[in-house]
């Protein structure tokens, strides 16, 4: 009885891992991230990485290629055979390090696949300030008394205040900080009026009731947030997408993009995984191939503009 | 429960057993040590995770202390202030008696900074918050003027090697407009240089770089490969120097940037000044080792509280921690303290472990770490080469680091050549960015009115004391002068 059952397994795993490599030509895909371990884009392929395998029926591991602010693992990813076997998890950031400096391999050296979540962006103020919307943000900074904040300079977050600073017609200081914790100390003692930021960043305070929501910064309202409405809602018409998607080298055969075209969708309905990234404040965004390569050109287009246009870059 | 206990004491003694490895290792920073840990703690039970990665950051504080004591490199930033009376003992061949002293003050900063994890959470994440950007520019220039007692031999000379260090921090992204600055196109340079590659070349590679000089290398008289704790006298003697060096830490933990490395500063020039033997600093004084290292140890829990609390981590080390919280679905916060109180509580069991530990492991290997700095010059020498090229091409995977490694290796053989001391380059380093950051953030703020520093009353207070720090030892200075005159 028992032999029969382990023959039984065995055949079993034979036979799904045969169904495997039918679906996808490498056993084990390997995502490199930029992140050291412990930071955004380590956490969420972390977490991604078991589900993702269950879905596709391989074995996903996690790769930190740090340093440089992506340059190393852009340059190394832009090397790799394009097989299917690595891949690069794409944030704003290589955007940004591709255009600030000179990097062996920019963004344009690789292909992008497909999105796969966005990070809201919210703008928040301290639970106990005076504004209760952000109307009376801005108009506290029509009289150019406005002090908003964004965590690193040369961001998202920073170029979308400007963007706001810009279409509201207010012209507010924006003081910038080294990341968005030491932002969020600077919006609870009410240095700053408003501070813009990853919803993950501030949910701790915003649990306890320290923070306050004024809008979101992108399309569409948040499933946990119902109530607060959007930037473009409340008449001024901005929104960013801090995308989390993948990357690879050029050359990328179609059937391989294909797979993953159909395997995050489904990836993104799996109930497991659903619940864990929900709770992690991730927005599903899911974008095929095609209009992720012109999503991504739009972007790094739009981020030379306003890299060039506040004069960071020539 | 007993098997929860037991999981916890387990993690415990892992963590700081990895932590004082790391931190011992020239060019391993805690935060480092620390990050090549947590992919591990994924799968584990979470407050197993959390207790193993805090442990770490207790050990690695105690472990740097470990080469700035025995080959005058300090294996963390925090070590540095550690190293001037350190060696000094250690090349009289009282290195056991020294790292006594370093790991008996490292648990007493230890239990102290715990106590006050666990009695002063609440009303300490009020005090982080009183911090502003002028603040924060006034506590790096606090930080800075320690410098002026630093250079003791001649001012000028620690005045240069503090602005080289300045410079040095200017590479990097521009804190406010994003520019890069000397970077020349270098990715690699983008996100500046990093400290603790300066230190290790500046002391490691620049004392190699001596003793090659050096002619008919003698064998060092052979050291008792034994660690000696402090005795009932010298106990009451360092306890002055411990209280002070756990209040700053207290202090210094609470607030994001300076870290360690400020706090271990402050305490050494306290201990100093506070001290019935002020001319012993600097030739071995134990009062000397116990400051700095009772700060380190506390801010390694202090540096908790804001994080825990307010979900803001106040130093590399607890954003790795941070990372922890978040891969286990746990997000610091006041919530923390309600919906899971249970990994708080089990935290806080875990770092009283963590600091026990620390003392039974630092007892074992200290005879090893002994015996193994006493073998012959060449040898030693080689190995350290070796430790110090491999570790930072192993943390940063780029040639481009090993080259900056060594070249700072001969800034610091030049340095010593002219006799300037290399302590204030350190500060320099890495006080720089954050005095300059908050100035420039503090001046946006304030539409370029100068006055925000004198009107925040926190930087008032601390403008107030670094001013007072340099005329004292400017006086001081003139004093000396005047008698050798």
């Amino acid at each position: 009885m028992r032999l029969a059952l382990l023959v039984l397994a065995v055949v079993a795993l034979l036979v799904s891992s045969v169904a495997a490599q039918a679906r996808y030509p490498k056993s084990v895909v390997i995502l490199t991230t930029h992140s050291s371990p412990g930071g955004g884009s380590d956490v969420f392929l972390r977490e991604m990485a078991p589900h993702l395998s269950r879905v596709m029926g391989i074995t996903v591991v996690v790769e930190n290629v740090a340093g440089g602010s992506g340059a190393r693992a852009m340059a190394m990813m832009a090397k790799a055979k394009p097989d299917g076997g690595t891949f690069y998890a794409t944030t704003p950031t290589f955007i940004y390090t591709s255009l600030l400096s000179s990097p062996a391999a920019r963004y344009t050296d690789l292909e992008p696949i497909v999105n796969v979540f966005f990070d809201p962006e919210v703008l928040y103020t301290a639970a106990s300030s005076r504004f209760k919307t952000l109307q009376q943000v801005i108009d506290q900074a029509r009289g150019g008394r406005g002090r908003w904040g964004a965590g690193n300079p040369a961001s998202l977050e920073r170029q979308a205040l400007e963007r706001l600073k810009q279409r509201a017609g207010v012209s507010p200081v924006v003081a910038t900080f080294e990341g968005g914790g030491d932002m969020l100390i600077n919006v609870l003692n009410q240095t700053l009026d408003m501070g813009i930021g990853e919803l993950q960043e501030i949910r701790g305070q915003l649990d306890a009731g320290r923070v306050r929501l004024l809008a979101v910064v992108g399309d569409e309202r948040l499933m946990q947030f119902p109530d607060v409405g959007t930037v473009k809602e409340q008449g001024i018409d901005l929104s960013v997408r801090k995308f989390r998607g993948l990357a690879g080298p050029k050359g990328m055969p179609r059937e391989i993009v294909a797979a993953w075209e159909a395997a995050v969708p489904k990836l993104l309905a799996d109930p497991a995984y659903r619940q864990l990234y929900t709770r992690n404040n991730l927005q599903p965004g899911f974008i095929p191939h095609a209009e992720y390569v012109k999503f991504m050109s739009d972007f790094g287009g739009q981020t030379q503009a306003f890299l060039k246009q506040s004069g960071v870059i020539r | 429960m007993f098997s929860a206990t037991l999981i916890t004491v387990v993690a415990a003694f892992a963590g700081v057993s990895w932590g004082i490895l790391g931190g011992a290792l020239p060019g391993i920073s805690p935060s480092i040590t620390m990050a090549l840990l947590l992919p591990l703690t994924y799968s584990m039970d979470p407050t197993a995770a959390i207790v193993m990665l805090a442990s770490t950051y207790v050990g690695a504080e105690y472990g740097g202390s470990i080469p700035a004591i025995l080959i005058r490199t300090p294996g963390t930033n925090a070590a540095a202030a550690t190293v001037i009376d350190g060696y000094a003992m250690k090349q009289q061949g009282r290195a056991g008696e020294a790292l006594g002293i370093s790991l008996y003050s490292g648990f007493v900063g230890g239990l102290f900074g715990l106590g006050v994890l666990v009695l002063l959470t609440e009303p300490l994440s009020t005090l982080a918050l009183a911090f502003t950007p002028p603040a924060y520019c006034a506590l790096g220039v606090l930080g800075l003027s320690v410098i002026a007692s630093l250079a003791r031999e001649s001012l000028v000379k620690g005045l240069m090697a503090g602005v080289i260090g300045l410079m040095i921090s200017t590479v990097g992204t521009d804190p406010v407009t994003g520019l890069s600055r000397f970077t020349f196109g270098s990715p690699d340079l983008l996100s500046g240089v990093p400290a603790i590659l300066v230190m290790v070349g500046l002391f490691a590679v620049g004392e190699l770089l001596v003793q090659s000089t050096e002619r008919g290398w003698v064998q060092p008289a052979p050291e008792r490969a034994r660690i000696r704790f402090p005795g009932p006298a010298l106990w009451r003697r360092i306890a002055l120097p411990q209280a002070i060096g756990s209040v700053i830490g207290t202090f210094e933990g609470l607030m994001p940037g300076g870290g360690g490395a400020v706090s271990s500063f402050l305490a050494y020039n306290e201990a100093r000044r506070w001290s019935r033997h002020k001319e012993e600093f600097g030739h071995g004084s134990p009062e000397g080792i116990a400051a700095p290292e009772a700060a380190n140890n506390t801010v390694a829990c202090t540096a908790l509280v804001p994080m825990l609390s307010l979900g803001i981590p106040s130093s590399n080390s607890a954003a790795v921690l941070l990372g922890g919280f978040l891969m286990h679905g746990l997000i610091p916060g006041p919530m923390l303290f309600v919906s899971h109180a249970e990994v708080v509580d089990g935290l806080y069991a875990g770092l009283l472990a963590a600091n026990i530990a620390m003392v039974i492991v630092g007892y074992v290997i200290m005879g090893p770490c002994i015996w193994l700095v006493s073998r012959p010059r060449p040898y030693l020498t080689a190995f350290i080469y070796a430790l110090v090229v491999s570790g930072v091409f192993a943390i940063e995977t780029s040639l481009f680091h090993v080259g900056l490694v060594l070249a700072f290796g001969v800034v610091g053989f030049g340095l010593r050549y002219v006799q300037a001391p290399l302590l204030p380059m350190v500060l320099g380093v890495v006080l720089g960015f954050m005095v300059e950051s908050n100035y420039r953030r503090a001046l946006v703020l304030s539409s370029g009115d100068h006055m925000t520093f004198l009107q925040d009353p926190v930087s008032a207070v601390f403008l107030a004391l670094a001013l007072l720090f340099v005329l004292g030892s400017v006086i001081g200075h003139a004093r000396t002068r005047r008698r050798q005159a």
